[in-house]
């Protein structure tokens, strides 16, 4: 049996979660990117014409049932090849770039499901009430569809955040330096011989992370669906 | 940018070598977390003392942390620790190293898929309502015959659909195998996009060949989940 020094996961934890932000920036660029992109999608999918609809259908279907990293293995090869046919070189590119395209297109998709089912689940009556009462289409969506749907979206916004996150601990192998690169660094410096201290530090750090993003969100949702429920009531 | 699609359709035959590999890693995965997970999920949903909370906390744990971090801290550690167990303690003369790497696979995506089958048969049970019990046992069964014949074969119906995403999910991880030198479709087209560098070529046909498995397996499940619901209406009527 390897020896296991206890305290070296200490000295871990104080030497990965310096890089903690990274993990969280390149997740907030996945989340801004992937959930524009997939408002355009569910867009496509409630509204537009049949070939807008299809597109969007077959897009959804083929990421869904892409693995991670062969995503992230052609993002990475592949766009700088795709992108030097029109006279660009990103081969300079930071490794974050890539890592956000990669997960922005994957996350893309579930974010479309997720904003489709929310915006189904809203009563139809409810736009048609707006409209008769005076408010403007937009003003119609922002004011009376949006606050709702927000409320249904977020439990399966919350897994997608957290699968994101999981998902995202995969950079490191393109080398990208985030929380789980750092734990790789270290057990390399160290020639392979804390790599279960290294581990069970990074499994600390997800696991605190999901549930700080479960907890959080959780609240913010009993704080929104109260004031659906008074509105309901009176 | 031009695509070597000689390279492809080679790279594709080689990598169908791996397909059975892949779908054995699901598989067997499937067959030996499932039991598991429902013994998990039965004894949350009694919520008696110390197993359930041992079982919330595993189920926690391993839905809180990412795959790729299970297969490697696995896989830096129980190769050592089978090692010591066998070689030192029981002192068999025991060649560890010789283990086919799948059986880690197993073990790894085992116990990932447990926890998460284990939730989704939770929520299944949870469907059916506790008047099902009550009416079984009232008319003569025993706990075991009313869950064999009453309780989940309702069940299985809600939790068809999740089963069907456990299982794609459960599929495009088995990618992660090549971690642990499983030759699996990933592994093969690594090696085959090694020799001339053409990896958007090589992993362009992972792309493909995963999609098939998934239309496949969803194929398979929608079939199933068609077949089970006529039987829930004929016995409706």
């Amino acid at each position: 049996m390897r020896p296991f020094h206890p305290e070296f996961i200490f000295t871990a934890l104080r030497q990965i979660l310096p890089y903690l932000w990274v993990t969280i920036a390149t997740m907030a660029g996945t989340v801004f990117f992937g959930s524009l992109a997939g408002i355009l999608l569910a867009r496509a999918k409630i509204r537009r014409g049949p070939v807008l609809r299809a597109l969007s259908e077959i897009y959804i279907y083929v990421t869904r049932c892409i693995p991670s990293i062969v995503m992230l293995f052609i993002v990475y090869y592949g766009l700088p090849e795709f992108m030097l046919a029109f006279g660009i070189d990103i081969n300079n590119f930071s490794k974050a770039f890539f890592v956000i395209v990669t997960f922005s297109i994957l996350f893309a998709a579930n974010m479309a499901e997720v904003f489709r089912a929310a915006y189904e689940s809203i009563d139809p009556g409810q736009r048609e009430a707006a409209l008769s009462a005076g408010l403007s289409e937009w003003q119609a969506f922002y004011r009376i569809i949006l606050p709702q749907c927000i409320v249904v979206a977020l439990p399966n916004f919350t897994n997608a955040l957290v699968n994101l996150m999981k998902e995202g601990s995969l950079s490191y192998t393109i080398g990208m330096l985030d929380v789980m690169g750092k734990g790789q660094l270290m057990i390399g410096i160290n020639h392979g011989s804390y790599s279960l201290e290294v581990y069970l530090a990074l499994s600390l750090i997800y696991w605190a992370m999901t549930l700080v993003i479960e907890h959080g969100f959780g609240t913010l949702e009993k704080h929104l669906s109260k004031g659906r429920k008074i509105v309901a009531a009176s | 940018m031009k695509l070597n699609t000689d390279f492809m359709i080679k790279t594709f035959l080689a990598a169908l070598k791996g397909i059975p590999v892949t779908l054995e890693i699901t598989v067997v995965t499937l067959l030996l977390s499932a039991p598991i997970a429902f013994f998990m999920a039965l004894k949350r949903l009694h919520k008696k003392g110390i197993g359930s909370r041992i079982t919330a906390g595993y189920v926690s744990f391993v839905r809180g942390t990412p795959i790729v971090l299970q297969i490697l801290f696995l896989y830096s550690l129980l190769p050592s620790l089978l090692n010591y167990l066998l070689n030192r303690v029981l002192e068999l003369d025991f060649d560890v190293f010789g283990v086919p790497p799948i059986l880690y696979a197993f073990a790894v995506f085992g116990l990932n898929t447990t926890a998460v089958l284990s939730e989704v048969f939770r929520s299944a049970l949870l469907t059916v309502g506790h008047g099902q019990m009550e009416a079984a046992i009232s008319v003569g069964l025993s706990r075991r015959q009313a869950y064999l014949r009453i309780i989940i074969p309702q069940a299985m119906v809600s939790a068809l659909p999740n089963i069907c995403n456990t299982t794609v999910n459960l599929l495009k991880s088995t990618s992660l195998a090549f971690m642990m030198t499983v030759k699996d479709i990933m592994a093969i087209a690594k090696v085959q996009a090694a020799y001339g560098y053409n990896y958007i070529e090589a992993y362009l046909v992972v792309l493909l060949i995963y999609i098939l498995l998934c239309t496949l397996v969803q194929l398979l499940f929608k079939a199933v989940e068609r077949y089970l619901s006529s039987y829930k209406k004929l016995v409706t009527c």
